[in-house]
């Protein structure tokens, strides 16, 4: 095997390093007109007039279009609560008013700026706190009305309410009555901007009546979906290209710009209409993560066990549900962490506000849930003055042990095998301080999953010989497609990486697949192209048993070629074979699709469960040293260790990526990046003011792979991409309170908490 | 509109620009040179980063009439796929790059420090990218990739 395990590099690579990939920014159709988004400097109000008709007379203009003269369907991720413009109410600020195309863009702005809008300003909720008071307007008065997508069967709503989980076991009341301690903690996170460097965009024209969209999204075929209910069409009226990804952690699994791209082009007659959005335009716009509070208490009895726990949760959907309903089943999950605890009780809800949306972020909710569960640990380790990796260990589950769903983790000792691997690194030793400067060492552990949802692939041998895969699966730029993909093809296949090439997705020709998300597109797409070599493999090796010689039964391809197993050097090249099955009316092409089969689990472990089990799960330890400065507040990453289970490692140095990368996210979430409300309204607004970390801020991460190859992965490989994310804050927020010698609860935590903690 | 005349990746470019328009959509707009990407047309994430006569600047900020007379390098003008250069090689070697959204301007900076500085330390590295934004891949990989080639050269190699 050279493909598998081996540090190739990309098959983008040298495009994208030489500024040649084409993002959406850079494609361009003749005739092309630039169109953008007027957008609501109101919070919450009803819309009293909106004129556009000096707007439509300016130079260039080719049309402007408004919720009344669009059709104005619905659409979303669970619930359809969303329209492309804001009918007579508006729910939060930045939301979509008008929109225009025109010749030029700044053609397209002036008439934008042009839009008389009249709106009546209503008091806004703009908290959780308010929107789930019990005399509290409904953010979406229809909200029994609007439809829902089949991930939404379990749902529970109700007004505000626009996902509730209720896990209610028996035993916890009592486990709390006989309890010797009991610890109870309370927790909050702020929003976090996926802050991706390509803004997002979109290209639209008509055809034939039909929608033909050019995007870089993690997601085609569930834009598709939305624009066919934006638009009021067919699924099949929408065809959806991708384009090279320019980031998108999450925020580009739904509808940016695409669906008034559409509408415009739509408007004028299906010419081509560009849309992208403006920095400011994207931040205040895109699906942030979900700022929320969280309530943990714990039950221990004499000798320091824990038997039984509360965990509560609320998150903010902002006014859109997108994806944010599901996570309170996300949270359940990992409510217990990796841990024996007796009966957990869980309540988490994700709640409507007058606020921009919040969606998916690169690990969803589980930073702010791990961040909650790990710093609890801690705590309790604290109270009983036992050292937290003990306390930990001496809790975890054991293989075999079942989740709170009912489901059993078969190898849970990985989770111990990672603890003691990162302890190997980096022992903890204690909180030490140095003039101005305190040290301290933090760890988290866990589990977490690899997305189960369906993809296919396609692959199809070229007259030269050389293999085209067709999948609708997008390489966001974690090199899932242009590594993972790509090098597990060429193995199967017997060929260099240079003989496979992955088209982008295209939703007319390439079959399904459910986007670049949940660390799923090497795991899953992967399987799916080798079920598609299977298949592909017996055509190729039919023909070639036509041109061997008499006795070549069993084949085996090598180097491009055809070899029969045994007898001499008999072999054929593929593009040999290409020809022959040309004219024995035999196609070179192999197709496969595959979704994780679901394990069993308890039904009614809760109600509202929208995903009932976690699948092909990871194992993770993280431990991170960091140095406080007490004068300044400000905290340094001195060291930072990971010991990630990744089933089998196909592309190391893509692996160490994705957990660099994860990692300085994760630091950004814990301590630098803040983006803060404020009646409503962000504070931060460009990328000055919202502060990710520069390569100053971050360390060289130090990681230990643990390889367990998966029995259903290709190869082995398991989801590798959102972990390093999930564990990082909790992992930090203990080595700063270890450091400075006091609990940090909240996220970000900014050089101003450090100060305020040593002042108290 | 004005005549701009300048140089750019070493040809002589003579094309109408209107007033106030940036050196960025001069280059991405009129000659099709899009390898410098929009990330925020603000100054604050370097995706867009040209070298004005030898110096990294910002192209959506840098009015395209200042290049009257000057020579512009993009990074069309240091590489291409088949022929990079040795940085690009390195940086694609290393895995220190994954969108590639940020690559352009991270090539187009880190050609100047290696150029300024044949031997950088991390720290050099790290100072040159404050004004690169990478979301992507936390760094550490491009840093690897810089030190690879001063090694390398320090190597003889
Ligand atoms: S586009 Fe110029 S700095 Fe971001
Ligand atoms: S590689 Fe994506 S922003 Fe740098």
């Amino acid at each position: 095997m050279t493909n598998i395990g081996s540090d190739l590099p990309r098959a983008d690579g040298w495009d994208k390093v030489a500024g040649k990939s084409q993002y959406t920014v850079d494609y361009s159709e003749s005739g092309m007109l630039h169109g953008c988004v007027l957008r609501s400097p109101v919070v919450c109000g009803r819309i009293v007039r909106v004129d556009v008709e000096a707007a439509r007379s300016m130079p260039g203009v080719r049309a402007v279009v408004t919720a009344t003269n669009v059709g104005n369907g619905r659409a979303g991720m669970l619930v359809r609560d969303q329209t492309l413009f804001a009918d007579r109410e508006i729910r939060h600020h930045g939301e979509a008013i008008a929109a225009v195309a025109a010749d030029t863009l700044a053609q397209a702005r002036a008439a934008r700026d042009a839009i008389e809008l009249e709106a009546e300003s209503l008091p806004a909720l703009t908290t959780m706190a308010q929107a789930l008071a019990s005399d509290a307007p409904l953010v979406h008065p229809d909200w029994e009305s609007y439809a829902l997508n089949p991930m939404a069967a379990e749902l529970r709503r109700q007004g505000n309410v626009a996902g509730e989980l209720i896990a209610d076991p028996d035993g916890v009341d009592e486990a709390f009555e006989r309890a010797h301690l009991v610890v109870e903690d309370e927790f909050c996170v702020d929003r976090q901007y996926q802050a991706y460097l390509e803004p997002m965009s979109a290209v639209a024209r008509f055809t034939d009546g039909r929608c033909i969209v050019r995007t870089g999204s993690q997601f085609p075929y569930n834009i598709r979906e939305e624009l066919a209910a934006y638009l009021d069409v067919r699924l099949s009226d929408v065809r959806v290209i991708g384009q090279t990804v320019g980031g998108g952690f999450g925020a580009k699994l739904g509808c940016g710009t695409e669906g008034y791209a559409a509408v415009l082009s739509r408007a004028v007659g299906g010419r081509s209409v560009r849309v992208v959005k403006t920095r400011d335009e994207d931040i205040v716009t895109a699906p942030v993560r979900e700022n929320a509070e969280l309530r943990i208490r714990t039950a221990l009895d004499a000798e320091g066990n824990m038997t039984a726990r509360e965990f509560s949760c609320d998150m903010d959907c902002g006014a859109y549900g997108l994806e944010t309903p599901t996570f309170p089943s996300i949270l359940f999950h990992f409510a217990a962490g990796i841990y024996r605890i007796g009966p957990v009780r869980v309540h988490a809800r994700a709640v409507y506000t007058n606020t921009p949306p919040t969606g998916a972020f690169r690990g969803v909710n589980g930073p702010a849930v791990y961040f909650a569960v790990e710093r609890h640990m801690d705590n309790i380790a604290r109270r009983l003055n036992e050292d937290p990796m003990a306390f930990r260990a001496r809790h975890m589950l054991r293989d075999g042990d079942t989740l709170l769903n009912g489901q059993a983790l078969a190898d849970a000792h990985i989770a111990r095998e990672a603890c003691e691997a990162v302890q190997k690194s980096l022992p903890a030793v204690g909180a030490r301080q140095s003039g101005d400067r305190l040290r301290g060492v933090g760890s988290a552990t866990g589990f977490w999953v690899t997305n189960p949802l369906p993809g296919s692939v396609t692959i199809t041998v070229g007259e030269d010989g050389r293999l085209h895969v067709l999948t609708g699966a997008n390489d966001n730029g974690s090199g899932a497609v242009a590594m993972g993909l790509t090098q597990i093809v060429a193995e199967a296949m017997g060929v260099s990486t240079g003989e496979v090439i992955v088209g982008l997705p295209d939703t007319d020709l390439s079959g399904y697949d459910s986007g670049s998300q949940g660390s799923r597109t090497t795991h899953i797409v992967g399987k799916a192209a080798l079920i598609a070599i299977d298949d592909l493999k017996t055509r190729i090796f039919d023909v070639a048993r036509q041109m061997l010689p008499p006795g070549a039964n069993e084949l085996e391809l090598v180097g491009g070629m055809v070899r029969a197993v045994g007898i001499g050097d008999a072999q054929v090249p593929l593009a040999a074979v290409f020809q022959m099955a040309n004219f024995s009316n035999v196609s070179l092409s192999g197709s496969g699709t595959y979704a994780t089969t679901p394990p069993a689990f308890t039904p009614g472990c809760a109600v509202g469960l929208t995903m009932p089990s976690l699948l092909t799960p990871t194992y993770h330890a993280h431990r991170a040293e960091v140095e406080v400065d007490s004068v300044t507040g400000n905290v340094r990453l001195l060291r930072y260790v990971v010991a990630q289970e990744v089933g089998r490692a196909i592309n190391p140095d893509g692996i160490m990526g994705q957990i660099q990368g994860g990692i300085a996210q994760g630091i950004g979430f814990t301590l630098t990046e803040n983006l803060r409300l404020v009646d409503g309204r962000y504070l931060e607004r460009s990328l000055e003011a919202y502060r990710l970390p520069l390569a100053q801020d971050l360390p060289r991460v130090e990681v230990v792979l643990l390889e367990h190859p998966d029995s259903e992965g290709p190869f082995g490989a398991k989801g590798v991409a959102e972990p390093p994310l999930v564990f990082a804050p909790a992992a930090i927020a203990n080595a700063v309170s270890d450091a400075v010698g006091k609990p940090f609860y909240k996220l970000p935590i900014t050089p101003e908490d450090v100060l305020f903690a040593l002042d108290t | 509109m004005q005549q701009l005349t300048f140089e750019v990746n070493g040809r002589r470019e003579v094309v109408a620009v209107d007033v106030g328009e940036t050196l960025l959509d001069c280059l991405r707009e009129r000659l099709h040179l899009t390898g410098a990407k929009d990330g925020c047309r603000e100054g604050e994430c370097g995706a867009c980063t040209v070298l004005v006569d030898g110096q990294p600047v910002d192209a959506c900020l840098y009015p395209a009439l200042a290049c009257e007379g000057v020579s512009v390098r993009t990074v069309e003008g240091i590489g291409t796929p088949s022929e990079p250069s040795d940085l690009q090689k390195a940086i694609v070697e290393h895995a220190g790059l994954q969108c590639g959204f940020c690559t352009p301007g991270i090539v187009v900076v880190l050609t100047a420090l290696l150029e300024a500085v044949p031997n950088p330390g991390r720290a050099n590295i790290q100072t040159a990218l404050a004004g690169n934004l990478c979301r992507c891949t936390g760094y550490a990989q491009i840093e690897d990739a810089v030190l690879s080639l001063a090694s390398g050269a320090k190597d003889g190699l």
